[in-house]
């Protein structure tokens, strides 16, 4: 059980120096040609911060750059687990087809690529936080350590989102396509440049829409990491909580499931 | 002993789904339609065992379901009947650079090849400049692979390949690829392998080399083995059979006709017709033709080549000195090669007769004939040459 839910654990320990070796290529080759390197991985969601702060500096909605920044690289973290996992089995078509392995070490190699990008985003983000908080006379409180755990989560979180997408990619190609849609759609569902509060206004009077809103793990996510680093920020602890708490475990216990039983035919479709 | 690859009733069932690849929408469209899906048997019904050490090449046309049963004893590709049963370590030189990122130097390619490939990150670091010096890269080893001409990437994807050390060796038309040094490199290679005992099975168009190295060979024809055992036989079935859909060798014909060859028998010294001789012994080629009129001083020529379409040798009547006045009617001329120079192989004969002055072909008939040659000796090579050894005395 607890296998399926990790996708086969064992094959994928034998298979540790592949994995390592394909992150590492995943990484390499992501930074190699560009002359800012590693910078890169830090300065997109850096700009689509200060663009969505400035945006909402025009409508009138004041919200903190910090709080802005915490979601906007969470959200990041999750959307390169998305476009890395769409194309973890397509994307290797060659290595597939042609070498036999435990094909889940694929969107897995995928999700632990952008999980050290993310590491390193993290320390970025805690630097400018720091700065940021600092210009008011504040600073993270020692929590924010805490947020390595919310991480794993994340992962795990992510790692399930892929095997699902990497698996349904491979039988119907236009998924990539839907997906774009999609991913669009969740980034204004989820409080990434907005936060709780916000979502708490809009549907007053309403709480089972607020409910409703709250079922997204990335509401659950993101704004676990807020009431980590920002100092006066609240965790909204409540049983409306729950699903979102236990959808991820659930995607990737399914996730797990469905890619063994797909990765079968994997040859036959790419 | 027991087997090393064993084959049951394994069959292959591909759902055809036209062009493109598969979409939602048109899983959709398929659904709504309901039609039964296309069906191709890309394999069905295929059963053998491999021994241990044993090397066996598997022939046929594109398209016969050769590259599917290597993927299905790989394990690339589950079949949909039968089974497919193989004991140790398998690796197979049908990837070679596949997973090569072309952003990553030859050296990082290297280490990434060989963990995808199971092999263990230290062994490949002792290893390294024995690859290097197989790849024959030199400074090249630094640079990103994307900037490799295509033999230089093969050829790393081969020396990382080999490195794998498996009990059974997969190799699929791999040994086409490179320049002459590099094939022979690899050939050795391979010979090395079997010297140890290693479990060899080898999909190849070169008939040539699968009557070299193979002990054995499986012909495959629309998805099913249709003749197996010793290479000599089965490529003869092949080429007689099977090889005009889709083979490597160009058969042609073309002429006037004047003369026209109308039944060409291949006979051992006996006398008896046959597609198999033995070297050193006769081989008689009786040509039965037919004039539309009376043809004055033809000449009738032949020539051979190798099955991997390398030229031998050619000759006609006018060069070996027998002339023929004039012919007309039907009749028949013998071509003897007694004893015949040829050792182990399959060879084609091609015949011709023209004019005198070579200004019209009457008929001539290109690569048609084949027939293979066993060498009961055990001299290698191609032909033999009438070498004697002697110790002259000194001074």
């Amino acid at each position: 059980m607890i296998g399926r839910l990790l996708g086969h654990p064992r094959a994928l320990w034998a298979r540790r120096e592949m994995l390592a070796n394909l992150v590492s290529r995943e990484l390499k080759a992501r930074y190699k040609g560009s002359l800012l390197g590693l910078c890169w991985a830090i300065l997109t969601p850096l700009f689509m911060a200060l663009v969505y702060v400035f945006f909402l500096r025009l409508l009138a909605r004041g919200i903190p750059l910090e709080t802005v920044l915490i979601g906007v690289f969470a959200w990041q973290f999750t959307a390169n687990c998305v476009q890395s996992g769409l194309t973890a089995v397509t994307g290797n078509a060659n290595l597939v087809k042609k070498v036999f392995f435990p094909r889940q070490v694929l969107p897995l190699a995928g999700t632990l690529a952008n999980t050290v990008n993310f590491l390193l985003s993290l320390g970025v983000q805690t630097v400018l936080l720091a700065f940021l908080l600092g210009a008011r006379g504040e600073a993270i409180p020692p929590r924010a350590a805490l947020a390595l755990v919310v991480l794993v989560y994340h992962g795990l979180f992510n790692y399930g989102l892929s095997l699902w997408l990497a698996a349904a990619n491979v039988y119907f190609r236009d998924v990539q396509h839907l997906v774009g849609v999609l991913l669009t759609a969740w980034f204004f569902a989820s409080p990434a440049m907005y936060d709780l509060s916000m979502v708490a206004q809009v549907t007053a009077g309403r709480p089972g829409l607020y409910d409703l809103y709250l079922c997204n793990p990335m509401a659950l996510i993101i704004t676990a990491y807020r009431a980590l680093f920002l100092p006066d920020a609240v965790f909204p602890w409540g049983w409306n909580l729950l699903p979102a708490a236990l959808l991820p475990l659930l995607l990737l216990l399914g996730g797990g499931l469905l890619f063994q039983r797909a990765q079968r035919n994997f040859a036959d479709y790419l | 002993m027991e087997p090393v690859i064993s084959a049951r009733q394994l069959g292959k069932c591909y759902r055809m789904r036209g062009l493109g690849p598969p979409t939602l929408f048109g899983a959709l469209k398929e659904t709504l339609r309901r039609r039964p899906p296309n069906l191709f048997w890309a394999l069905r019904d295929v059963s053998f065992d491999i021994p241990a050490g044993r090397t066996v090449g598997v022939i046929g046309p594109n398209g016969s379901g050769k590259s599917s049963l290597l993927g299905l004893v790989t394990g690339t590709i589950q079949p949909t009947r039968g089974a497919v049963r193989t004991h140790g370590r398998i690796s197979s030189l049908l990837e070679l650079g596949a997973g090569f990122h072309p952003d990553l130097t030859g050296r990082e390619n290297v280490f990434l090849n060989a963990a995808i490939l199971g092999i263990a990150r230290e062994d490949i670091r002792r290893r390294m400049d024995a690859i290097a010096e197989f790849a024959g890269l030199g400074e090249f080893l630094e640079m990103p692979v994307k900037h490799y001409s295509s033999g230089m990437y093969v050829r790393l994807g081969f020396a990382v390949a080999v490195e794998v050390d498996p009990d059974i060796l997969l190799i699929d038309e791999v040994l086409a690829v490179g320049d002459l040094a590099f094939q022979l490199r690899c050939l050795d290679r391979i010979r090395d392998f079997q010297r140890r005992g290693k479990t060899i099975l080898l999909v190849s168009h070169a008939l040539q080399t699968v009557e070299e190295f193979c002990h054995e060979a499986l012909l495959i024809h629309h998805g099913r083995v249709v003749a197996s055992g010793p290479p000599p036989d089965v490529i003869l079935e092949y080429i007689r059979h099977y090889m005009g859909e889709g083979g490597y060798l160009y058969t042609q014909e073309f002429g006037t006709r004047a003369v026209e060859f109308e039944q060409v028998t291949l006979r051992d010294g006996a006398g008896v017709e046959t597609g198999v001789f033995t070297a050193g012994q006769a081989l008689h080629v009786d040509i039965a033709y037919r004039c539309a009129q009376r043809i004055e001083r033809p000449v009738f020529g032949y020539s051979l080549k190798t099955g991997n379409g390398l030229y031998l040798y050619g000759s006609n009547t006018q060069l070996a000195g027998y002339e023929l006045p004039a012919i007309e009617g039907a009749g028949v001329i013998r071509l003897t090669l007694d004893p015949l120079p040829l050792l182990a192989g399959n060879f084609f004969l091609s015949l011709s007769v023209h004019s005198w002055d070579h200004a019209i072909q009457y008929h001539r008939r290109e690569d048609w004939y084949p027939f293979a040659v066993r060498n009961p000796t055990q001299e290698p090579g191609l032909v033999r040459l009438a070498g004697t050894w002697s110790q002259p005395p000194a001074g």
